[in-house]
């Protein structure tokens, strides 16, 4: 377990070195001036060159890649240029507030799709599966800043039931989750079609296993069998979707963090990237794609831990 | 059915219902929080970097920078561009280059920085002037010549030359909020996003950044209190994300997109009300001067002909805003009633042909925003229909301000650009940008044209009213006549309130926060 341990870790460290080099390519090829951007129409010219010699623009690209390259290693991702507050900081105030909406949305799609998945296989062929297969596609299919929208109409505008905009009251946990619930929502439910259909699938094949025929045979009943020996192994190819998953609902908390004017690191790359704030975009990008890359790493250790056939094919 | 509703209430259901009742408390916390008054929440277009009034960035930080350094004067609210005094006693022009001020003998600084003095005045006026400084707000104090302090509360503004925007475009806004000399100086010089030693009639008590910023009121501040006991600024980019925000309950004022102005006031919100404010902003179709395609002077008066400016606005803006006649919106001196150019595109043809330009193709860049882009597609229609292909160029804010500049590789290349500035209630804040210093900086049309700039220069040391009127309408004559510029319209500002609000607005709807107060 620990050398796949050391060899999942040393994989993981090569993606951030390969991640951080594209990202730094990517950014210094956004056509626009940062200082001009952010220095508004009142500057002089002399006020913009001093802000780009304080971004460092002005040096060599290499030695800029070279500055950013191990300032990220040694964990300085230096100052936010105007506020001259340090990105670790503005990125890691920010964090929290997405990894609750991912976590809420995580939290909608199992909660709903493995039962929904579960549901759709016991009930093989019938109208519940049909119907169960019908919404998975649909929620799939539909975009999360239109699940976003209409979820804030229906339950803010019109209904009045939940908040529609902010994160809630900071030290106020219940406030906090009541503007956790459509957020989340409108990131989760598309993940709610996967989780279902991969859950249904990976069950309908479990339950045609031996050990299941033998557990039917000494007349176990059936809640028993689906849930505890069934699921126990069909659930294995969820926590690697999940590990996917959490990439993917990285980027539709974008949309929900400016819908439901939520902070977060989504929103702070977006505005970053407007302003081309430079250090703010590489700053939140590079923690982001850290994590990304850690949770990742973490899915890949629990079905190591779980089948030890993945152990040794690696 | 539930054993609750037989009437068989067991213990486990009891909890049950104790539970459901929990949570629905939590899902309204909101509708608590409406029902105490003494909580204004608003909505701000972005979030607060920079809480020094020599180096702010954005509008909303202007706001809370008035509200928490007392400035010598602000904005007066109402339909006329008045002000009003806030930190001096008494302030008046003694001649064209003197201005004496008497601060009120009671405003102190928080954090134990003491009373605010005449030194605080110097201090921050000249820390704004200075160029070595390199506040890029140096242009509202370019004619100070220095601050004389009389005594502990009295002094002298002296000036290099008469400068007749001073009272509307300099004094009321941020260039004369009062910042404490010990306080920045034991910092460094610069006040970042945490503001010292407030003295304003509210203090900030809080920000939690891209959340929310609080303003309370101060206590000791002993004179007309600010109407709320606190002020609640919700940073909010998207002003879609905020007429819903503020339909669900979550507001008490935004501003509004001018594209819902008209379904708004249609339809307003229960217990809401909707305002209508003229805007200063000008928005335009500008023509490179400089560029091969467009350099003959008969191509670019084409164009202008060519554009039928009523449709172009009445589809980008669904019919809410008028017609503008130039850069200088009505209710200023210079404002116009007409341009020198009709819309006929048989006029158009005529020049396109003497110019053996049929036929031909431009670029027109635009901002990636809903409505420039439904104006440059009537633009792109209108062009057809004289016989010119128009191809339109979406760009990002961050590539669009840029686009122009002569430190770039594109400035030459433009052609087309529809732009929108925003302005200050002077007409001078509109015309510098036109100047022939300008060209290449935000002068993208690259019109240079020194006439334009004497008359420029003039307008800024004339105070006759009938003067200037007439010395800003001959500039934008001249500005008609190059054939660079299509002007299309002044927009207008939407806003949306609840009805138990009193909001303290300028004549063109931005807000005054100490003087909003329940109604």
């Amino acid at each position: 377990m620990l050398s796949y341990f050391i060899k999942r870790l040393g994989l993981a460290a090569a993606i951030v070195s390969v991640a951080m080099f594209l990202l730094f390519c990517m950014i210094y090829l956004i056509p626009g001036d940062p200082a001009s951007v952010a220095l508004g129409p009142r500057a002089t010219e002399e006020m913009r060159a001093a802000l780009r010699e304080k971004m460092g623009l002005n040096q060599p690209v290499l030695v800029q890649f070279w500055n950013f390259y191990i300032g990220a290693w040694t964990g300085d991702l230096g100052d936010e240029v105007l506020s001259g507050r340090p990105v670790t900081t503005v990125v890691l105030e920010q964090l929290p507030y997405t990894l609750a909406l991912i976590v809420g949305g995580i939290t909608w799609s199992v909660a709903l799709g493995i039962p929904l998945g579960c549901w759709a296989a016991v009930s093989r062929g019938s109208w519940a599966d049909r119907v169960v297969g019908i919404l998975s596609v649909a929620v799939i299919a539909v975009p999360s800043f239109v699940i976003a929208i209409y979820a804030l109409l229906i339950f803010a505008v019109e209904l009045r039931w939940l908040p529609a905009i902010g994160a809630g009251e900071p030290g106020n946990l219940g406030d906090q989750l009541t503007h956790l619930i459509l957020p989340s929502l409108a990131v989760g439910l598309g993940w709610v079609g996967y989780i279902a259909r991969m859950v249904r699938a990976s069950m309908l094949e479990v339950l045609e296993a031996s050990h299941i025929r033998t557990a039917r045979a000494f007349g176990l009943p059936d809640r028993t069998i689906t849930y505890r020996y069934a699921l126990s192994i069909a659930i294995l190819p969820t926590v690697t979707l999940l590990g996917v998953g959490i990439g993917q609902m990285l980027s539709s908390a974008v949309f929900a963090e400016i819908v439901f004017a939520r902070p977060g690191v989504g929103k702070l790359v977006y505005d970053a990237i407007l302003t081309r704030n430079f250090p703010i975009v590489t700053g939140t990008v590079l923690i982001t794609t850290v994590l990304f890359v850690l949770l990742n790493l973490l899915a890949d250790l629990i079905i190591g831990a779980l089948d030890p056939r993945v152990r040794s094919s690696f | 059915m539930s054993s609750i509703f037989k009437g068989d209430v067991s213990r486990r259901s009891v909890l049950a219902g104790a539970g459901a009742l929990g949570a629905a408390s939590l899902a309204f916390p909101h509708m608590a929080v409406s029902a105490d008054g003494s909580v204004l929440t608003i909505r701000s277009y972005s979030d607060l970097q920079v809480l020094d009034p020599a180096f702010w960035l954005a509008l909303p930080e202007a706001d809370i920078m008035r509200s928490i350094y007392a400035p010598l004067v602000s904005n007066q609210q109402g339909d006329e561009w008045n002000w009003r005094p806030i930190a001096v006693e008494n302030i008046e022009q003694l001649d064209d280059l003197t201005i004496a001020f008497k601060l009120r003998d009671n405003i102190g600084f928080t954090d134990g920085f003491g009373q605010m003095t005449a030194d605080d005045v110097k201090f921050s006026i000249e820390r704004i002037a200075d160029p070595a400084n390199e506040s890029p707000y140096a242009g509202d104090w370019s004619a100070l010549k220095e601050v004389e302090v009389k005594d502990n509360l009295s002094g002298l503004i002296h000036l290099k030359n008469k400068f007749v925007p001073l009272w509307t475009t300099t004094l009321p806004t941020p260039a004369s909020c009062i910042v404490s000399r010990k306080a920045v100086e034991e910092i460094g010089g610069k006040i970042g996003s945490e503001p010292v030693a407030q003295s304003g009639q509210y203090i900030l008590t809080e920000w939690v950044p891209k959340q929310k910023t609080v303003l309370k009121r101060n206590p000791d501040w002993a004179y007309e209190p600010g109407g709320y006991e606190e002020i609640h600024i919700l940073p909010i980019e998207d002003p879609s994300t905020a007429e819903l925000g503020f339909e669900a309950g979550d507001l008490d004022y935004t501003w509004t997109s001018v594209s819902s102005l008209p379904r708004l006031k249609e339809n307003p919100p229960a217990g809401s009300v909707v305002e209508e404010k003229p805007s200063l902003a000008y928005v335009w179709l500008g023509m490179n001067h400089d560029n091969e395609a467009l350099k003959d002077v008969r191509i670019r008066r084409a164009i202008q002909h060519a554009i039928d400016r009523q449709t172009v606005v009445d589809a980008a803006y669904f019919g809410a805003a008028a017609v503008g006649n130039g850069i200088i919106a009505p209710g200023l001196p210079g404002s116009r009633d007409s341009v020198t150019y009709d819309y006929d595109p048989d006029k158009a043809r005529e020049l396109l042909a003497e110019a053996g330009a049929e036929g031909m193709t431009v670029t027109l860049d635009i901002l990636n925003q809903s409505e420039r882009l439904t104006a440059a597609q009537v633009i792109q229609a209108n062009l057809a229909d004289v016989g010119i292909t128009c191809e339109i160029k979406q760009n990002d804010s961050g590539t669009f301000w840029t686009l122009g500049s002569k430190d770039g590789d594109y400035f030459m290349n433009l052609q087309l650009v529809l732009s929108r500035f925003s302005m200050n209630p002077d007409p001078s804040w509109a015309t510098v940008w036109f100047t022939p210093e300008q060209v290449g900086v935000w002068n993208w049309e690259r019109f240079n044209n020194e006439e334009y700039k004497a008359l420029h220069e003039e307008g800024l040391v004339e105070s006759d009213p009938a003067k200037r009127d007439e010395i800003y309408k001959k500039m934008q004559g001249l500005m008609d006549e190059s054939g660079c510029y299509v002007f299309l319209t002044h927009e207008v500002v939407g806003l949306i309130h609840k009805d138990t609000v009193n909001p303290g607005l300028k004549p063109n709807g931005e807000p005054l926060l100490p003087l909003f107060k329940p109604a």
